[in-house]
Order: structure tokens, then C-alpha cells, then sequence
């Protein structure tokens, strides 16, 4: 049996990390793998496109009613071919601090969760750039080994990405490959390329821009299910046998800002 | 926020102390405080009064927005140089644990000889105990206790919890302090007892160090009944045993009876000094088979984890050290209830029996018979 995979896949904040995830968990469920994705996004979405569309309660909102979570099943939900669904939540907009409540909501998932053990993996969906300790509670706690990053070819989403290169060189963690979410820009996948050997990696996937990962989105599906027999659920199938198979994962060494900005001229 | 289930008004005991008392228990040479200069910073001053040295990492606004992590493994470093201490201790903070930070990372980059205790803990639990059980928790990691100890202080400070929750100082959602009745007229009444050839139990029931003050009360009870002809009138119960415990809570228990000398007989060691939230069954047991009879109960240290069933009948003069135990003692219904106050600070960094005010007042009352 292969070793459980842990993986995290950071990246600018709306660049499409939750689709891509769940995505990848719907494609090696569809392989016969056990597969757990925990959702840290406010808004829920990773799981939602696994669960039909269904909302689940988040761990954070259990504990912000007060409720004690002893049991896996307060929070844990299986959704499309046996996937186990696990949403973090957080705080309403403005108020308490997003970062707490990740590592508090890990650290309940840990003590709780028996059926981790049992993966063969466990994708992470963490909230955006790594701004603070808190977002990277995941890694720090001993959840996730491996990190992705997914991107595009703009500079925003490029310089997000290149920072959290920084973030994980700082606590030490592997990066196994970037991803390429395409925005179509011009000379995208040059210039993601480019950018994952300069920092030492490689590109593992380019995911082109289709409407229809939107509307099965929208219907609360995901591509795999709804669309199975399209190029782009292709895509996402050679991308979660990627990950599945991905043993070389590397140190990252972040670009400086000026070879950045080169890079995306 | 759920404003009908507000349980807790006054603050509580911090489990951030809560840890640094256990890592003292467990003879830390250096405490760090990975946080705010000004955190527990009363305790960790009282603390170093007992022999312990409690630094700290002085997080500013700096610290809090970019975090602490080099200040700690500096701090690490300074401590193993300045003062070469066998066992040390990094006690997380409430700013700290908020932020993120590792403390595992730090202490993994400052490579030290010496074996540190890692406690992950804020002050935002309702139990307090907490801070003990993650410092035990983290002391059986590194192999200073084994788990047959570490399940001991498990069950006892659920014990403990479950005292103050019932009949303690968390047992309400606030309660007023108080100093008690005045210990003038108590002492008077317990001399009338003895007089009278009443038969006295004296149940010393302390919380670890506290009872170097709290055994004074003992004594003096001994010194006032040999005086007035009646120490046969008195059994003595302690929590004394000296085989039980973290390694500096049997050093208690061994200097305590060392200062008591032949002078005082234990009748009955119902436990190690910190079993007090369950040497109550034992007590229980004792006055049943053996001394069901008696007429009035000296209990000293935490009187109200001796259950009431034990002390029917009998008139009942408790010694706290907690303003905030009045209330609910004399809710219990015990006749007399009254505080040493400041006991805890006379009570760090002794290894001799202190003298309490009550048993002063006794002594000086007997001296005027």
C-alpha cells in the first residue's frame, strides 16, 4: 500500500483552489482511492460541489453554538463515492481572527478524527496566501507534508504564489508542483512554467479555462461527476494521478520581486 | 454570544500559571514565557520565590505582528549559558497561541542538552487545570514521568475540577470575598470544646505547599489540648504521605513531618499532598469505622472537598486560604470558616511550617487560661 498523501494546495485567494481540490478528490475517488478533503475557506466551497451542493455545518460554527464536537460525525460528511468532507469555517467578516480559528478547528480534527488515519489522502484547502501562523496551522501541526501551488500566468496570482514559497522554505515544507489554473492570458503557460523551474519546481498540471467547470459548479457538481467524459475532467484525472504518484517534492527558493516581474513582462 | 449561559464573572485562576506551578512540580530549573512582559507576571515573581526562575521572551506589538520565533531560540540559548539548568520549561502565552507560534520549532533550533518541557497553553479555559495536564502531558513526552503518574494527575485534577466546580470557587458565576468570621472568637470556641472534653478531629487537607502553613493549625491544636490536659480528645488527619506525588510535592510532605517532630502524631495519612480533591472518601471511611463519635472537625487547606456526609454531627471550624470559599463553605454548612490570608506567597520557598494566624490567636488564647 502506498503511503498516506497529505497535501495542502495554497494560492491566491479566488484563483480557484477550492475547484481544482475537490476536483482532484472526486477523480481519485473515482479511482478507487480513500479520499478526505478539508475545506479551511470561509465560504465552504470545497465540499459543496462533492455534496451535490449541500452546505455542511463547519467545524467553527459547531463551536461557535457552544456545541461540544466529540464524534467524527459532528463534522465529518461523505459525499460523492465515499469522499469525507470536512469544512473548517471561520469567524463572520471583520470580527475575531480567521488564523485562531484554523488552528483551533485543527486541532479538534485531530483529537476527534479516527477514520485520517484510514486515507490514502487527505487534501487540504487553506484560505489563500499564507498571511499569518494561523494559515499554516496544517503544516505546523503535523496534518500535511506535501503543498501545492496553484496559479495562473498574472502577476498577481504569480506573485502570491512566489511568496508562499517563502512561507513554506520558513517552516521547512516540501513543494511537489505548481499548478497552472488558466485565466487564458497571453503566453500563460510559458510563463508559469518558467516560473515553477526557476524556483525549482515543475508545472503539474495546466488546467485551461472551461465555462463548464463553472456550470457544473453552479448545478453543485463537480466536472467528474456531472461532466466525466470532457477533455477538462481529462485534466484533472491525469492531475490527481500526478499527485497520487508525485515522489519528488522540493525546497523552494522564491524569486526575487524584479525577476518576478521580468518573468511575466 | 450566548448571554444566558455566562458562567464566569470574576477571572479565574490562568492556566498559564496553572502550568508554570507544574513545571515547578516537576523541578524546572528555568521557566520561558513566550509572550508579553507583563504576562503572570505576579505569579512568575512569587514563583521565583520558590526557587524557580521564571524569564520571559518580552513580546511588543513587534513581536505580536511578526512573531517571536528568533527571540525564543535566543532566549533558549541565553538561558542554557546564563544559568546551565538541568530541566527547563517554555510555557506558551495567550498572544502567542494566537499568533501561531511553534514553540516545538523554536526549542528543535536552539538544540539544547538539557531536556524542555513544551506547553502549548493560553488562559482561555475555563479549567484552569488544563495548564497542568498539558505540562504533564509534555513532561511524558520527554520521559521525565511515566504514564502510570501521568494517568494519576489525570484523574486527580478531575477530581479537582469537579470540587471547585460543586462546592469551590467556580461554583458560581461570581461570589463576593470575604474574610471570614473573626478568628478571635473561633479559637475561643474551640478552647470552650476542649474544656468541656469534647472530642476534636483535626483534618489537615492541604494543597501542596500551602501546607506548610496550613500544618500550623495542627500543631497548635496539639500545643492548646496538651496544655489544657486533653490531647487524647484529639486524632490528627494529614495528607501527608511521602511516597506520592511530583518530586517536589513529597519534599513537602517530608519536611512537614520532619518539623513536626515527635511533637505531633499523624493518627491517619489520608493521601499524598496533592490528593486533596480525594482524600475526602478517606476521611469519610476513617470517621465512619473509627471515630464516628466526635464532636467538632478543624479542617484546614480545602475544607470543602470533605464531603458533608462525613461531618454530620459534628460542629465543623474550616481554614481556607481563598476569600472567595467563604460563601460556599458556609453554604455547606460549616458553623466557622476562616481565611489565612497572603498564605500563598508566606508559603513558596519555605521548607519549614509557618506559623498561621489562627494557630497564633489559639496558642495566645491558651496561654491567657
Amino acid at each position: 500500500m502506498n503511503p498516506q498523501k497529505r497535501i495542502a494546495i495554497y494560492g491566491k485567494g479566488g484563483i480557484g483552489k477550492s475547484s481544482t481540490a475537490s476536483n482532484v478528490a472526486a477523480a481519485c475517488a473515482d479511482e478507487g482511492y480513500n479520499v478526505m478533503i478539508i475545506g479551511c475557506d470561509p465560504k465552504s466551497d470545497s465540499s459543496i460541489t462533492l455534496l451535490g451542493g449541500k452546505r455542511i455545518p463547519t467545524i467553527l460554527d459547531l463551536l461557535r453554538e457552544g456545541m461540544e464536537i466529540e464524534k467524527e460525525e459532528d463534522v465529518v460528511f461523505e459525499g460523492y463515492k465515499a469522499v469525507k468532507c470536512v469544512e473548517v469555517g471561520g469567524p463572520e467578516p471583520g470580527i475575531g481572527c480567521a488564523g485562531r480559528g484554523i488552528i483551533v478547528a485543527i486541532q479538534k480534527l485531530k483529537k476527534i478524527s479516527q477514520s485520517m488515519k484510514e486515507m490514502d489522502l487527505i487534501i487540504y484547502d487553506v484560505p489563500g496566501d499564507i498571511v499569518c501562523g494561523g494559515f499554516v496551522a496544517p503544516i505546523r501541526k503535523g496534518l500535511v507534508n506535501e503543498a501545492y501551488v496553484l496559479t495562473s500566468g498574472e502577476y498577481m496570482p504569480l506573485y502570491a504564489a512566489n511568496n508562499i514559497c517563502k512561507g513554506l522554505s520558513r517552516i521547512n515544507t516540501k513543494l511537489s508542483g505548481v499548478i497552472c489554473n488558466s485565466r487564458s492570458v497571453s503566453r500563460e503557460e510559458e510563463i508559469v512554467s518558467k516560473f515553477a523551474n526557476e524556483i525549482g519546481s515543475d508545472l503539474v498540471a495546466f488546467i485551461p479555462k472551461e465555462q463548464i467547470v463553472q456550470d457544473c459548479e453552479r448545478d453543485g457538481y463537480s466536472v467528474l461527476e456531472k461532466a466525466g467524459d470532457t477533455d477538462i475532467a481529462e485534466v484533472y484525472r491525469t492531475l490527481a494521478r500526478n499527485i497520487m504518484a508525485s515522489d519528488c517534492a522540493v525546497d523552494p527558493r522564491a524569486l526575487t520581486d524584479e525577476r518576478l516581474r521580468e518573468l511575466t513582462r | 454570544m450566548q448571554q444566558k449561559n455566562l458562567s464566569i464573572m470574576h477571572p479565574r485562576p490562568s492556566s498559564i500559571v496553572a502550568a508554570l506551578y507544574t513545571l515547578r512540580d516537576l523541578n524546572v530549573e528555568v521557566a520561558i514565557l513566550h509572550g508579553p512582559p507583563g504576562c503572570s507576571f505576579k505569579h512568575a515573581r512569587l514563583l521565583e520565590e520558590d526557587g524557580i526562575r521564571v524569564v520571559t521572551t518580552a513580546l511588543d506589538e513587534n513581536g505580536f505582528v511578526f512573531g517571536g520565533h528568533d527571540r525564543l531560540v535566543d532566549m533558549l540559548q541565553k538561558v542554557e549559558e546564563r544559568f546551565s539548568p538541568k530541566r527547563i520549561g517554555v510555557v506558551g502565552t495567550c498572544v502567542s497561541m494566537i499568533i501561531g507560534e511553534e514553540l516545538h520549532e523554536a526549542v528543535m533550533e536552539a538544540n539544547l542538552d538539557a531536556p524542555v518541557i513544551e506547553v502549548e497553553v493560553h488562559a482561555g479555559y475555563n479549567d484552569n487545570t488544563k495548564g497542568v495536564l498539558f505540562a504533564l502531558e509534555s513532561a511524558l513526552d520527554v520521559g521525565i514521568i511515566d504514564r502510570q503518574e501521568f494517568e494519576r494527575q489525570q484523574h486527580l485534577l478531575n477530581e479537582a475540577t469537579n470540587v471547585e466546580k460543586k462546592y469551590g470557587a467556580a461554583s458560581k458565576e461570581y461570589l463576593e470575598p470575604s474574610r471570614g468570621d473573626v478568628k478571635y472568637t473561633v479559637a475561643k470556641r474551640v478552647i470552650e470544646m476542649l474544656k468541656a472534653g469534647k472530642k476534636g478531629i483535626c483534618i489537615l487537607n492541604a494543597k501542596k505547599e500551602t501546607a506548610y502553613m496550613f500544618a500550623d493549625i495542627t500543631v497548635a491544636l496539639q500545643e492548646v489540648a496538651v496544655k489544657l490536659g486533653v490531647e487524647d480528645n484529639i486524632v490528627n488527619f494529614a495528607n501527608l504521605d511521602t511516597e506520592l506525588g511530583l518530586p517536589r510535592v513529597r519534599q513537602h510532605a517530608e519536611h512537614i513531618l520532619a518539623d513536626m517532630h515527635d511533637n505531633v502524631k499523624i493518627d491517619e495519612i489520608i493521601g499524598g499532598l496533592d490528593e486533596y480533591p480525594i482524600a475526602g472518601q478517606q476521611v469519610r471511611q476513617l470517621i465512619e469505622s473509627k471515630y464516628k463519635d466526635f464532636d467538632f472537625a478543624v479542617i484546614a487547606g480545602v475544607p470543602h472537598a470533605i464531603p458533608m456526609e462525613a461531618l454530620e454531627g459534628m460542629e465543623l471550624i474550616s481554614i481556607t486560604n481563598g476569600p472567595r470559599q467563604v460563601h460556599p463553605l458556609k453554604d455547606m454548612g460549616h458553623e466557622h470558616v476562616l481565611v489565612e490570608i497572603d498564605l500563598h506567597p508566606k508559603t513558596l520557598g519555605v521548607t519549614n511550617i509557618v506559623e498561621s494566624e489562627f494557630g497564633a490567636t489559639l496558642r495566645q488564647l491558651a496561654l491567657e487560661e
